[in-house]
């Protein structure tokens, strides 16, 4: 509480007043790249347009157009089907269920396809895990189907001249099967596998080759907490965990809503507990993060524990103690924790007392002896069995290291004849990477089934390349009993083959008919018929069964688990073998939301998608503490740094065990002091063209104790080493709040009785409470709301109620207590509305075209402070200032209270984003998506690369329902008009009213914990009239009149003043 | 008494057989009509003088004229029977007409078929009709003769009062000068009138004034095709489907009901009815061949082809030629000879063989910009707008043409003036105020636009 300030804001930058973070702000458009350009004097002297070219240019466009008006109109054809398919109507869109997996990631997804081609991906209802959300890798992961650098059919990369190259199938299996004998040493490299036909076609191909050895690990390690388990349960799994049955959530460095283990499900199941459903008696859960660097679960948590990530487990054990103290139990070997901490710890010990079997301990970290004092302590809170459930395990991690590490010996040792790579990237992702490529050039015949080239697949022999998920046929096994059906929505479109096909060829298996239509299919039908089927008693026939499962994409099985089996683990002695913290500087490596371990890093969508913490793009980023005088109340960056500003930063070196890299600054909040964050899965070599030249990787920088991975160092330097050019970080960007270089204005006079002491606040931006001052925050808001309705009504504007009164009235809702900032929308958004990708020096350039952005703001404490997340996108306004500034107007209002964007009519005058107040307009100021004639419009001409989409394969994603814009023209969200006009039409054909089912937005369908809801208001019986009389609500900058349609619930937090020393 | 009653009876019984016999019996050109338009007209053109599928109607009884009547009812009854006879006339109908077979109609009485001459004959014989269709056409150019017309004689009248005005002037002048007795002071000459600068700088006025007028409407035309008719790679004819078949337009067009496209039929629709009638009334084999090769239909069979796929061209273009020549031959008699059939089956074979395994690409008519979203289902579906309403009478179209403008200001005109289908769909039951107003009496409907129909993203997003 020390250093409690009554404010929000958004960085360093906002807190010092930083004089061109204001000037920035008061720019509408950020004129950097212009006077960078003109200041370059080789730019202005080899500039070769003069007045002579122009007039040349002028003369050439009119005779152009005189000849273009002479000419013909260009015959199109209209191809119609010889043999329709009965499921296609052209126009129509068809879903159908299928699941997304990569490595252990699973969602099951809803593709949408339109004439044939996947272009959208929704999630799955009907599944009870991930309950219908989606996050951004599988928002994102449609795209990914379109990259034209895939593998186009099977490889060779071995021999010289003609020998090496492209190979058909059967030349590919002939060799394959020449290197494989009855007793080759086979090793087949894998991530987490969630597929049980996966498993059997390895252990059919292991009844063939004996001396196979299947190799699973992750590259970001769960290993610790599954020997964890088999040391206390019997059982090598993940438990399910119930994050919607507890009332005290910890975690140590576990970021449960961003990546770890299962982040949809937990996100949506957490989020249960955390929405105000009555305002008079507010119940919240309590969320206590234990940490060194902000994560996205951090940043959501009502308090956070700082301590260094070499301290982690100390302060388990701390926690461990002081709970067993309050309980009787038997007290374990102590360590040494931070002050701070430790009184906090001792704090949250009471309320985990108080809450037993309503809580939950979990925690990230790779070490074994921890993850059995997690274990110790949630058993001892009577946890197991209520909040966690060992009977229905989690598959979604499986993989060992150690296995991997016996691989690389073994391959040293030259012990391995054949090498087949699946789904893993181990010369990229393992800290001993370089070992491992020695070791994997020492085996005979190297084999990758990647889809795309990578760092391990460039080692390679032969690539035998995989389908795309959305090609493929497959199932996944998240959970014991839970299973989900994969199937292809699009005919491959490379010469590709499924994974499992190859080897069930290279086994050569009975069960695959390889003459057959769809050999896989089968074979897997065939499978499920003796496996699963057989687990089922609804249907008689295993057709009814398979077409039920087509199209629910989801099984459960109705057999009960095997029932949690007792803890008999050992705390004492486990808590001996974890270490002390250290003293020094520390680094903390984390698995970012966007990237994951890399297996991401070819999809520009998600390199675009800003960090939910850091805002930033394109590349990883060194998170440093900032130092904060509260005598002086004066700030300071990390070691002397000056603090990023203008888009540049810092750059700084960090040296870790003689290993160095340079990586940009980002001035964190809350990230602890003597400490310092970096992201994973950037830097990759060996990638296709979006993930080249971003970032650097950092896998290197980790270690391997006995038991496994260790992310974090506790030994780190870090030294300046010059600015960075490029600082994509959209932070600054678009803010709202900030007005004019002297900090008045001519309203301030007008609005002073309502305004308090910041621009951020006192402009009603957010809006924060403790849950325990709901009451009184209640008073405030009422009364503040009502003082800007009385200055609302002297308007210049007579009111269009009355015109919204019939019909619909469109408006959205967003709980900013369910948002956890994930970006799931912000993907979503840019999937549906054809959204461009600009690239990092684009986004440097303030260009970023996101239609939806993730604002993400701090309050409290400085030291230590509380984040809100606000999605921010157009609030169409009923009273648009952009509208009436428009000289075409090209920019309008609706009947339905839509704020209507006409591109065609757009003269690109920017008015309009100049006098949105919420800044959501996105001026197209190059040719993204080559929509336009003229090439010479591209942004290539700044001698970078053809746009990214430019081909027609990777446009194959756009929507067919929304136009792609060109160059000169504004856009902003419409509130996925697409969307409303087909909901609106099925009401109509069926002759009914419209139900909210009927129109959803993409950011709503996208988000994992329901925060976003849309619908019509004038619908009494809708879901948002119902929102939208919640006594939380506020509308953002409701002072200056603007009758935005967007409604927001005001963030509140369960902050426990007791954690804070 | 008797007699009385007798010749009432009888005069009962003869009025009633009289006017029986005159109702049924009799030939009648009313009667005749309603047969003609329900049995002839499918392939005889009802203006009995132009060809249409069948032979023009209206010269036919004077050229069975020369052959008992009974023959021309033969003839209608079954016409075959008569051609197999050997009957001349038959004869030479068939070598014309040949191999199109007209229809058999047994159970026409002879009256019936006199009523249907007599309807004939009145139609052939009366005085040119003016045709509703074209009457605008004819309008029109009635019109521009009598605009020129008038031009040219105002045209006229302004030289002649030009010229009496300068006479008169120059007269007024001479006069003038005479009375005053001076020397007449130089005057300016028509052509130096004409050459001064205020004429010229009007004229050029004039000019930039018309020229731009031109350049903008010409401007705003521009993309526009209005009346676009290009020739299909199919002669695909919607008046032989659409308006003598009678074939629904959603029937083909299955998309228009439930999607934003009105939808090409795919080839397998053509196929569900082709399957059967294999030779077009029109072009015979010629143009549904290309269906058959498009489909890998083999009309010889009336089967499928296997593999088709796979099949080598030479069996595909074996199996097409057969086809060519069997119904070649049948059409002109086994002795036709071996060259003509073989030339018949290369035009054909040439026009097909590009169709064989490839769909069938048709010139798209209808294109609108990208930035405009139109929707079939909308205005069909919802709307209840008739096909015809914005497409034109396709139905007589041998080939389509774009009916249309399609501009935005088309577009835009409609939806000021049309109604929405308002009470009878539930949907619109959120528009309380219309309902209120029409309960009331205030108001009689409900425009597109008042429900906002010219919101720019109703169409633009």
């Amino acid at each position: 509480m020390k250093d409690q300030q009554q404010d929000v804001w958004v960085g360093l930058e906002d807190k010092t007043n930083d004089p061109s973070l204001i000037e920035q702000a008061n720019q509408e458009f950020y004129e950097l790249p212009v006077v960078d350009a003109l200041a370059d004097e080789k730019f202005v002297q080899e500039g070769k347009t003069n007045r002579r070219d122009f007039l040349k240019y002028l003369g050439f466009g009119i005779g152009a157009a005189t000849i273009a008006a002479s000419c013909e109109i260009p015959v199109k054809r209209a191809v119609p089907y010889v043999v329709k398919p009965d499921s296609i109507v052209p126009g129509v869109a068809s879903y159908y269920a299928s699941t997304f997996v990569n490595g252990g990631d699973f969602c099951s997804v809803l593709v949408k396809t339109r004439e044939g081609r996947p272009i959208k991906i929704e999630g799955n209802p009907s599944c009870d895990i991930t309950q219908g959300g989606t996050n951004a890798r599988t928002q994102a992961s449609v795209l990914s189907l379109y990259n034209n650098e895939r593998f186009q059919g099977p490889l060779t990369l071995e021999g010289e001249g003609e020998r090496k190259g492209k190979l058909s199938w059967e030349d590919l299996d002939k060799q394959v099967l020449s290197k494989l004998s009855g007793s080759s040493r086979v090793r087949i490299i894998t991530n987490t596998v969630l597929s049980p036909t996966t498993k059997k076609i390895f252990a059919e191909f292991t009844a063939k080759y004996p001396n196979t050895k299947v190799v699973s690990y992750d590259p970001v390690s769960y290993a610790g907490m599954l020997i964890a388990n088999e040391e206390c349960f019997g059982q090598k799994v993940l438990p399910s965990y119930k994050f919607d049955q507890a009332e005290v959530v910890v975690t140590f460095g576990a970021d449960f809503l961003g990546t770890w283990i299962s982040p949809i499900e937990f996100a949506a199941d957490w989020v249960k507990n955390r929405t105000i459903k009555d305002t008079n008696k507010p119940k919240m859960s309590r969320l206590v993060a234990v940490e060194s660097g902000m994560s996205m679960t951090g940043s959501n948590a009502d308090n956070r524990i700082l301590v260094k990530p070499s301290e982690q487990g100390a302060a388990v054990v701390t926690l461990y103690n002081a709970v067993a103290s309050r309980l009787g139990g038997g007290s374990i070997a102590s360590k040494n924790v931070n002050a701070p901490a430790k009184a906090a710890l001792t704090q949250l010990a009471d309320e985990l007392v108080k809450a037993q079997g309503k809580s939950l301990v979990v925690c990230g970290s790779n070490d074994k002896n921890v993850q059995v004092v997690v274990n110790a302590l949630n058993n001892m809170l009577g946890n197991y069995g209520a909040t966690i459930d060992m009977s229905k395990p989690s598959l979604q991690r499986q993989g060992d290291e150690r296995d991997m590490q016996a691989a690389i010996r073994d391959m040293k040792g030259g012990a391995v004849d054949v090498a087949i790579v699946y789904g893993a990237n181990p010369a990229y992702d393992l800290p001993n990477a370089d070992e491992f490529k020695t070791a994997f050039a020492k085996v005979g015949t190297r084999i990758s089934f990647a889809q795309t080239i990578d760092e391990t697949t460039a080692l390679c022999g032969f690539v035998a390349p995989d389908h795309h998920y959305l090609e493929s046929w497959g199932d996944a096994e998240p959970k014991k009993g839970h299973i989900n059906l994969i199937q292809p929505t699009i005919r491959p479109l490379f010469d590709t083959r499924q994974a499992g096909e190859s080897l069930l060829v290279w086994a050569q298996s009975a069960d695959l008919d390889r003459k057959a239509d769809q050999p896989f299919m089968d074979y897997m039908k065939k499978s499920w018929e003796a496996t699963v089927f057989q687990g089922q008693s609804g249907f008689a026939t295993f057709q009814g069964f398979w077409d039920n499962c087509l199209h629910d994409g989801v099984f459960h099985t109705t057999a009960s688990g095997e029932g949690g089996a007792a803890f008999a683990g050992d705390a004492a002695a486990a808590a001996g073998n974890i270490s002390n913290g250290g003293s020094g500087l520390e680094v903390n490596f984390f698995e970012t939301v966007a990237m994951g371990a890399g297996q991401y890093a070819d999809n520009p969508w998600l390199m675009e998608m800003p960090d939910p913490v850091m805002r930033t793009v394109w590349g990883n980023y060194l998170q440093t503490p900032i130092g904060y005088d509260a005598g002086k109340n004066a700030y300071s960056a990390f070691m002397g740094m000056e603090t990023s500003s203008k888009g540049y930063t810092e750059n700084a070196k960090i040296t870790v065990g003689g290993k160095d890299a340079v990586l940009p600054v980002v001035n964190q909040f809350g990230q602890m002091p003597d400490t310092v964050s970096a992201g994973l899965g950037y830097g990759r070599t060996q990638v296709t063209s979006a993930g080249q030249n971003t970032g650097i990787n950092l896998f290197s920088m980790c270690s391997y104790n006995k038991d496994g991975l260790i992310q974090y160092h506790a030994s780190v330097t870090v030294e300046k080493a010059g600015r960075e050019q490029e600082f994509a970080c959209v932070q600054y960007h678009n803010t709202m709040g900030v007005t004019d270089k002297e900090g008045t204005n001519v309203d301030e006079k007008i609005l002073a009785p309502i305004l308090v002491k910041n621009p951020l606040t006192k402009r009603s931006i957010i809006r924060t409470s403790n849950v325990d001052d709901l009451k009184d925050t209640i008073h405030d808001l009422e009364h503040e709301r009502h003082h800007h309705q009385k200055l609302n009504s002297y308007t210049l504007y007579p009111g269009h109620d009355k015109e919204f009164k019939k019909g619909h009235h469109w408006a959205m809702h967003i709980d900013l207590n369910a948002c956890i900032g994930c970006g799931a929308c912000t993907v979503s958004c840019m999937a549906e509305n054809n959204v461009p990708v600009v690239g990092k020096k684009e986004v440097h350039r303030h260009h970023e075209m996101t239609w939806l952005r993730i604002d993400r703001y701090y309050y409290g404490d400085v030291n230590n402070p509380s984040t809100v997340y606000q999605p921010m996108m157009c609030q169409h306004c009923d009273n648009a200032p952009c509208e009436n500034v428009c000289p075409v107007a090209a920019t309008n209002h609706s009947s339905e209270g839509l704020n209507q964007m006409t591109y065609n009519r757009c003269i690109g005058t920017r008015y309009c984003a100049n006098n949105c107040p919420y800044k959501v307009r996105r001026f197209n100021w190059y040719d993204y998506t080559t929509a336009d004639l003229w090439p010479a419009n591209e942004y290539s001409i700044n001698g970078e690369d053809l746009p990214f989409g430019a081909d027609n394969l990777t446009r194959m994603v756009l929507n067919p329902d929304v136009t792609v814009r060109s160059r000169g023209v504004i856009e902003k969200c419409s509130f996925c008009v697409q969307r409303i006009q087909e909901g609106k039409l099925l009401a109509k054909r069926e002759q009914r009213s419209l139900r909210d089912a009927d129109v959803k937005t993409a950011c709503q369908t996208a988000c994992p914990t329901g925060a976003i809801v849309f619908g019509d208001q004038n619908n009494d019986e809708g879901v948002v009239a119902q929102k939208l009389k919640s006594k939380l609500n506020y509308l953002v900058l409701e002072e200056v009149n603007t009758a935005p349609s967007v409604n927001y619930t005001m963030k509140v937090n369960n902050r426990s003043d007791k954690m804070e020393s | 008494m008797w007699f009385k009653r007798f010749s009432c009876q009888h005069l009962l019984i003869a009025l009633f057989l009289f006017v029986g016999v005159s109702s049924y019996a009799q030939p009648n050109a009313t009667e005749g009509k309603a047969l003609f338009k329900a049995k002839c007209a499918q392939c005889h053109a009802p203006d009995m003088k132009s060809k249409s599928t069948g032979p023009a109607l209206g010269p036919a009884e004077e050229n069975w004229s020369a052959y008992p009547r009974e023959d021309l009812y033969s003839w209608v009854r079954n016409s075959q029977k008569m051609v197999e006879s050997g009957h001349p006339r038959a004869a030479e109908l068939w070598g014309v007409w040949g191999p199109s077979v007209m229809n058999n109609f047994p159970n026409l009485t002879d009256d019936q078929i006199d009523g249907i001459f007599l309807y004939i004959n009145e139609k052939y014989n009366a005085a040119p009709e003016v045709v509703e269709t074209s009457t605008g056409t004819g309008g029109d150019v009635g019109g521009q003769t009598n605009y020129t017309f008038y031009f040219i004689l105002i045209a006229i009248l302004g030289l002649l009062a030009l010229i009496l005005a300068r006479i008169v002037s120059n007269l007024n002048h001479m006069a003038k000068s005479q009375e005053e007795g001076t020397a007449p002071p130089k005057r300016k000459t028509l052509v130096e009138l004409l050459l001064s600068p205020m004429v010229i700088g009007a004229l050029i006025f004039g000019l930039v004034i018309i020229g731009g007028y031109t350049t903008v409407n010409n401007a705003i035309d521009l993309g526009r095709q209005q009346g676009y008719q290009p020739q299909q790679p199919i002669k695909f004819s919607h008046v032989t489907h659409a308006g003598e078949q009678k074939i629904d337009c959603q029937y083909c067009h299955d998309g228009a009901r439930r999607s934003k496209h009105s939808v090409i039929p795919a080839t397998n629709t053509c196929m569900n009815c082709h399957a059967s009638v294999r030779v077009g009334s029109k072009h015979g084999t010629a143009e549904l061949s290309k269906i058959y090769a498009s489909a890998g239909w083999n009309p010889n069979t009336g089967t499928y082809f296997d593999n088709f796929e796979d099949m080598k061209p030479e069996e595909v273009e074996k199996e097409f030629r057969k086809w060519f020549d069997d119904n070649f031959k049948e059409a002109k008699g086994a002795e036709v000879k071996e060259e003509l059939v073989k030339e018949n089956a290369d035009l054909q074979w040439d026009g097909v063989q590009e169709f064989v395994n490839n769909p069938i690409e048709w010139v798209r008519i209808h294109n609108l910009p990208d930035h405009v979203y139109f929707n079939h289902a909308q205005h069909v579906s919802v709307g209840k707008v008739e096909c015809q309403t914005c497409h034109g009478p396709v139905e007589e179209m041998e080939v389509v043409q774009q009916y249309s403008p399609l501009s935005m200001g088309w577009c835009v005109n409609c939806h000021r003036q049309t109604e929405v289908k308002f009470a009878d769909n539930p949907y619109y039951d959120s528009y309380e105020e219309y309902h209120e107003q029409m309960k009331s009496g205030d108001r009689t409907g409900v425009t597109v636009e008042e429900i906002g129909g010219l919101e720019c993203q109703k169409c633009h997003y």
